[in-house]
This record gives structure tokens, sequence and C-alpha cells, in this order.
């Protein structure tokens, strides 16, 4: 009897113990749901609906709008606008028990490190922006982490790529990296190539700068990794928004290489391609950011065919919740969107632009969950959170703030070609490029980002 | 005797509203307040060249940027460098730079001269990009340590707060404008005035012409230097294109040009009227320098005098205008 009782009284505190747990169960991770997504057909990115009461969600978009790389801020503004108008549409994010709705201010880099700074204590001092997002630009990036350190305001690193940033000479427990770091490219594309075992000689050009600089070390030790057959024939660097490539381009004619890898963005990429196919170098670029279909559609299918890519962000449209936001994005472009936004970059949100739509919309979640604007509610939730979105799941490493994450590479192919991952009618991307055609996923154990010894553990301590 | 104590009432007025600033409009327009500041003491370094001289330099932020470099880099390596000086590093490697480029630069006037400065600017920024194991190459050096204003055994304040940081800019800012007043009003400040108006007719008197503006060109590039100390203290930030690019050079000139090359506090007006200008426009547009150039045509062209000499015209007119009436009234 005493034991039957010890028994019963046993199962009834496992039971309760059960369900304390289980709504933490029920509730899984956090995810992107499509189908919550507000009605976007009001959504017009050249005068966007923009909140101007005093109690809101402030958040400073440090970008490049003026000068050569202003394109960039283009781009960004369309996407945190849309983000804010789904939410707002919404009514908002609780946070502190009220409903508020979220706003972008810009905040101008010029590209120029003097100027970021200014920009990004402009944006916390006077416009009272509780979050700081950007840039293009590690060297830039790497000012705003220091000023979102300084004055105690979280940072998301949506658009900068250097390992360094968050190694434990400038960690930032402010700062969360969710863009695709170095490592991860350079490791991905090593290995990409080991598997291939085709092209065995590289030639590295990329900007010159901490990031091209770090990007290039990144990809050498992962051909030492994954490929040590490999031979990298030449390395050069040229400045940011270089005025002409035709030597850099001599240079590589003449080195004998078989692939030329380069991490040049906007509009240095575009710049660099053109300039190959000019000067008759049909080489394959293993690039990130040689993907913008403007600058693609100047040097048309056959020069851009054998282009590889490698992305954060490439799926096929096979998920209905894939299809689903393809089809209100594309329609929207298609009827309404006026110039610059009706152009080729913007037909398809793929790529860098998709990759900080979905990473706004994490950080969008996790202040709702921490349900508050206070910078250490925020770490608390980010650190080791998992994010779901229509093609994978993101993971926020606690050590180091970095997303773990997979890497997708792709050969650009013709229109006809494209129907590998383009899965709905009309069956291409784009008609007057090659574009993405079999997607080939790197998973994130053969290219996880580089973790410094010394911030191992940190979190846990 | 009564407009002196106007002067003395004004000057205290100045002082009491510079001390609690800071406290009363918070950081952003303190550091709005330092960088004008900075940018004052630069663009008199500037005036003492053009206004004082006659020497167009296009190539000025070879010593505002070689300073602010200087004191970052001394900073980043020397550990335990204090305050004083690391902004002093930055002054004596502007002076160097003087020394090093006065032997030509001195010899010439004119466009000739404006050329030579202007290379020499650009010299230096291609330097900085390329070396970029020692200067960051385009990211430059930033992060390196602030170190405190410490007196032994007496005091230590921490450079890194904001208004502290404003009073000892202020302080050293002050000084070195100061110090070039006096130096302006000393009998070498006349002679290179006589060097601008009639440099042959100065050294028929027996000064020696090149020495008097190798002399000027380095006091110049020094204070300079020591402006670019205190904005890489400032920024905690020191890249080509924050301090070496081309505009660096021309952003005093349109200081000087818009307060007044005539008036040695011209340049401040200068400083004041782009900030508040840059301040202003920031709100609206993305495009500030287009704004200020404008500005900049306009003044050139219908002010040529700057508001300094727009002021004294104004006043003048007003005088004259009073004392005439004066005098009618009397006759009648």
């Amino acid at each position: 009897m005493k034991s039957a009782k010890k028994i019963l009284l046993l199962t009834i505190i496992f039971s309760f113990l059960c369900l304390l747990s289980l709504p933490q169960a029920m509730a899984g991770r956090a995810a992107f749901d499509v189908h919550k997504m507000s009605d976007m057909s009001d959504f017009d990115p050249n005068n966007p609906d923009i909140y101007t009461g005093k109690d809101a969600i402030r958040i400073g978009l440090l970008q490049i709008f003026s000068g050569a790389g202003a394109g960039n801020g283009e781009i960004f503004w369309l996407t945190c606008n849309w983000i804010a108008h789904d939410i707002n549409k919404r009514g908002g994010i609780l946070v502190d028990g009220k409903k508020k709705k979220v706003v972008f201010i810009k905040g101008d880099t010029k590209g120029k490190p003097a100027d970021c700074k200014k920009a990004a204590e402009r944006l916390i001092l006077k416009d009272k922006c509780q979050f700081l997002w950007g840039t293009s630009g590690s060297h830039l990036t790497n000012i705003i982490s220091q000023v979102a350190k300084k004055y105690k305001v979280i940072h998301q690193n949506s658009l900068a790529c250097s390992d360094y940033l968050m190694d434990a000479k400038n960690f930032s427990r402010y700062t969360f990296q969710t863009f695709t770091r170095n490592s991860i490219f350079g490791q991905g594309g090593a290995y990409y190539y080991a598997k291939r075992n085709k092209e065995k000689k590289f030639y590295i050009l990329c900007q010159d700068y901490s990031f091209g600089h770090s990007l290039a070390d990144e990809f050498k030790i992962g051909l030492k990794k994954y490929f040590p057959e490999a031979q990298i024939v030449g390395e050069d660097y040229h400045p940011l928004f270089a005025k002409d490539f035709a030597p850099y381009v001599t240079k590589i004619k003449a080195s004998g290489a078989e692939v030329i890898f380069s991490g040049d963005w906007l509009p240095d990429g575009g710049n660099l391609l053109k300039t190959c196919r000019d000067m008759g170098v049909d080489l394959p670029i293993l690039n990130i950011f040689v993907d913008e279909p403007n600058a693609l559609h100047a040097v048309g299918v056959e020069k851009t065919k054998g282009l590889v890519n490698m992305n954060h962000y490439m799926a096929d449209l096979r998920t209905p919740e894939r299809q689903k936001f393809f089809k209100v994005w594309d329609n929207l472009w298609r009827t309404k969107w006026k110039k610059p936004y009706n152009t080729w970059l913007y037909k398809v949100c793929g790529g860098t632009i998709a990759e900080c739509v979905y990473s706004t919309y994490w950080l969008m979640s996790v202040i709702e969950r921490a349900g508050s604007t206070d910078p250490e509610k925020i770490i608390k939730v980010w650190e080791g959170d998992e994010y779901e979105h229509p093609f994978g799941v993101w993971k926020m490493r606690a050590d180091d703030h970095t997303n773990v994450r997979d890497l997708f590479i792709s050969e650009y192919v013709p229109p006809e070609e494209q129907k590998a991952s383009m899965t709905i009618p009309p069956y291409y991307w784009f008609k007057g490029i090659s574009s993405i055609g079999k997607i080939i996923t790197i998973p994130s154990k053969y290219c996880t980002p580089t973790l410094d010894p010394a911030l191992k553990g940190r979190a846990s301590k | 005797m009564r407009s002196k104590l106007y002067l003395w009432i004004l000057w205290a007025a100045i002082l009491v509203i510079l001390i609690l600033f800071p406290h009363v409009v918070g950081i952003y327009y303190t550091n709005v307040v330092v960088l004008f500041s900075i940018f004052s003491l630069y663009a008199i370094t500037l005036n003492l060249l053009l206004g004082y001289t006659g020497l167009l330099s296009f190539g000025h932020a070879l010593f505002f940027g070689g300073g602010a470099y200087a004191t970052a880099i001394a900073l980043t390596h020397i550990p335990g460098l204090p305050l004083i000086p690391a902004v002093l590093i930055g002054g004596l490697t502007a002076v160097v730079l003087a020394l090093i480029t006065s032997p030509l630069l001195v010899r010439v006037s004119g466009t000739a001269f404006a050329m030579l400065t202007l290379a020499f600017g650009q010299l230096m920024y291609v330097i900085c990009l390329k070396f970029r194991n020692i200067t960051g190459g385009e990211d430059g050096v930033g992060g390196f340590p602030i170190p405190p204003f410490t007196i032994p055994g007496v005091v230590s304040i921490d450079m890194t707060n904001p208004t502290n940081y404003y009073y000892f800019a202020l302080i050293v800012v002050g000084l070195s404008i100061l110090v070039i007043w006096f130096f302006t009003k000393t009998p070498f400040g006349q002679i290179i005035i006589g060097v601008r108006d009639n440099a042959q007719r100065v050294s028929y008197m027996g000064f020696k012409v090149p020495h008097t503006k190798a002399l000027v060109f380095i006091i110049s590039g020094g204070f300079a230097g020591i402006a670019g100390a205190c904005y890489a203290l400032l920024q905690n930030l020191v890249s080509t294109d924050g301090v070496l690019v081309i505009y660096m050079s021309f952003l005093p000139i349109m200081m000087a040009f818009i307060g007044g090359i005539g008036s040695f506090f011209g340049p401040i007006c200068g400083a004041a009227i782009l900030t508040i200008l840059d301040e202003l426009i920031t709100m609206y547009t993305e495009r500030v320098e287009l704004v200020t150039g404008l500005v900049f045509i306009l003044v050139v062209m219908f002010v040529p005098a700057g508001f300094t000499g727009l002021l004294a015209s104004i006043k003048e007119k007003l005088f004259i205008k009073s004392s005439d009436q004066g005098i009618m009234e009397q006759a009648s």
C-alpha cells in the first residue's frame, strides 16, 4: 500500500512536470509564416507608408544613400519598409504591454567611415533609435558595432561578412550577425570546387579593404582544408568602387586561371563581369554578389553562363509557402512598382534581398518574443535562438552572436535550363540572362563559421 | 571704456554658455560643437596661409590627416600613452610633414603652390590607402584606446565621456587659437601680411621671404595637426575618406571664404555656418555637399568678403548713415 502511494505520488509529479513543459514544446521554434503576412497589395516602395507617431519601435537603417554605392541604400530601403508595412498592418509588435508600430529611419553612411559613425550616432542620439540595422561594408559595420556598444543599443549586422567583426577583439554583445560570414563562403566555395574536382587554378580578385582581404583568406583556408591540390595563380585587390578593371583583367588573362574568385559587391561586381567579358575573358567567376540582374542583363545570356554564385538565399519554388511569397512580390513588381523598383534587380525576392527580408523578420520575431526593446531582454532571447524561414533554419550561436546556416551554390544556366529551380510557369527566372539552375546546398557542418577560441563558452559564463 | 566693458561681458556670457552647453543640450549637440570647434581651428590654420600670407593650399588635409593618423597609430601601438603627448604627437607629425614639404613649396606661389600642395595631399592619401598594415587602408584605424586626462596624483578624467571630452577639446582648441592670434599680432605676423601684399618689397626690406613662408607653413601645419589629433580622439576612428580625402582640403577653404578670409575670426563664422547648414540639410536630404557647394558659389559671387565682411559693411553703412544724420541735425 505504502509503495503504491509512492508510485502514485511520483506519477502525479511527473505528469505535472510534463504539463509545465507542454507550452514550450508546443511553441517550437520561431518561424516566418507567409500565411500570416498582411495584404501587401498597397505597398509602394516609392512612397512607403512611414509611421510618424512618437511611440514606435525605431530602427536606424544605415546604408549608402548617396554617391557611388547609393544603389545599395535603395535596395534596403525597400526591404525594410516591406517589413514595416507588413508588421504595422498587423497592428505592430506588442512591447511593454502595448502594440507599437515599426519605423525605419535612414542614416546615410556614404560608404565612408567618418560619415558612417556620424550617421550612427545621429540615429541613436538625435532620432532616438532603439536598434541599428546594417550595413554594406565590414569596415563600416565595425564602426556601427562600436557605436552600438558605446550607447548600449542592439545592432543587427545584416549585411557585412567579415569574420573579424565577431572575433574576441571586436565582439560586442549588442551586435548580432545575421549575414553569412566569410568563413562560410570561403569554406563552402572551396568544398564545392573540391567535390566538382575539375578546375584547379584560381585567381583571387577582391576589394581592397577588410572584407576583401578576409574573404580571400577564408577561401585560401577552405582550399587548404578541402582542396589541397588547388592552386592560387594570382591575387589582387582593387579599390572600392573602382573605375577601371582592365589592368586586373589583363593580369588574370596572363595567369592561366580557370576560375576567378571575387567577393565584389555593387557596383564593382557588375563592372568586373562586364570588363572581363568585353576583354574576352569568359572564365567562370565564383562570386557572392555578381547576381545583380541589371548588370547581368548588360552582358546577356551567353556571357553570364557559367557564373558560379554562392548565396545566402537560393530556393526553388516547390513549396506552397515559397510560391505564395514569390507571387505576392512578383505581382507588385509587375503591376505597381515604379522606377527604380520596377527594374530587373527587384523582379525576384532572392539572394541578398531575400536574406535581408527574412533576417529582419527574425529581428521582429525576437522583439516580439522579448516583449520589449530593452537590449538585455533582446540579447537573452536572441542568443542561441533558432528561426525557421522558407528555405531553412538559422541558428544564432550564443558564444559569438553568429548565424550558423547552410550555403547555397548554383552554376548559372540559360533560361531554358532554369526550370531546375524555377518550378512554376514560365519556368525561368529571367529570359535575358543566365541565372540559377540546379541549387546545391552546402550543409553548415562543411562551412561552419569560425569561432574565436577566446569566445568559446562565453554565453554560459 | 564702456565698449571694453561690453566686450568683457560678452566674453563672460560666451564662457558661461559654453560651460553649461553639454548639460542643457545632450550628447549629440555636444559632439556637434566639438566638431565645430575642431574645424574652426583647422580653418584658422588654413586662413593663416590664405588670408594672411596669400598662399592658397589645396592640400591642407595633409597636415590635418597626418596629425589624426599619427595620434591614432600612436595610441594603438604605445600602451599607456597619455592624452597630451598623444595630441602633441599629432601636432609634431604635421610639423615634420611641413618641414619635409616646405623646401619645395616656399619657392613657388600662386597656382604652382596650389597644385603642389594638392599633389602632396593626394600623395599622403594614396600612401595611407596602400600601407594597410600600418594605416588600415580603406578601413582606417579605429577603436584605439582613448587615454584619460591625468595629472599624476591629482586627477584622472575619463575622456570617453563626451562631456569631459567637450571641455578638453574646447580648451585645446581655444588655447591653439589664442596662440595663433597672438602670433598674428607680433611684428612677424605683420611681415607675413607684407609677404601677401608685396613679397618683393618685403625682400628688399631685408626679410627672407622663403624662410618667412616656411615658418608660417610649419606653424599652420602644426596646429592643423593638433586639430586632426583632436578629431581622431573625438571620432575614435581615422580613415583616408574621413581625414585625407580631397574634400577635407576644400572644407577649410570653404569655411574661410564663407566666414571671410579678411578677418581672423572669419573662419570660425564659416565653420559655424557650415556646421549649422549641415545639421539643417541632413534633416531633408542626403545631398549635403550639393547645398553647401551652392552656398559657397553664392558667397564667392555676391559676398566675396564673406560673412564677417558683410557684417562689417552693414555696420559701416549704419554707422556712416547715423553719423551723417547727426551732422545734418547739428547743422540744421
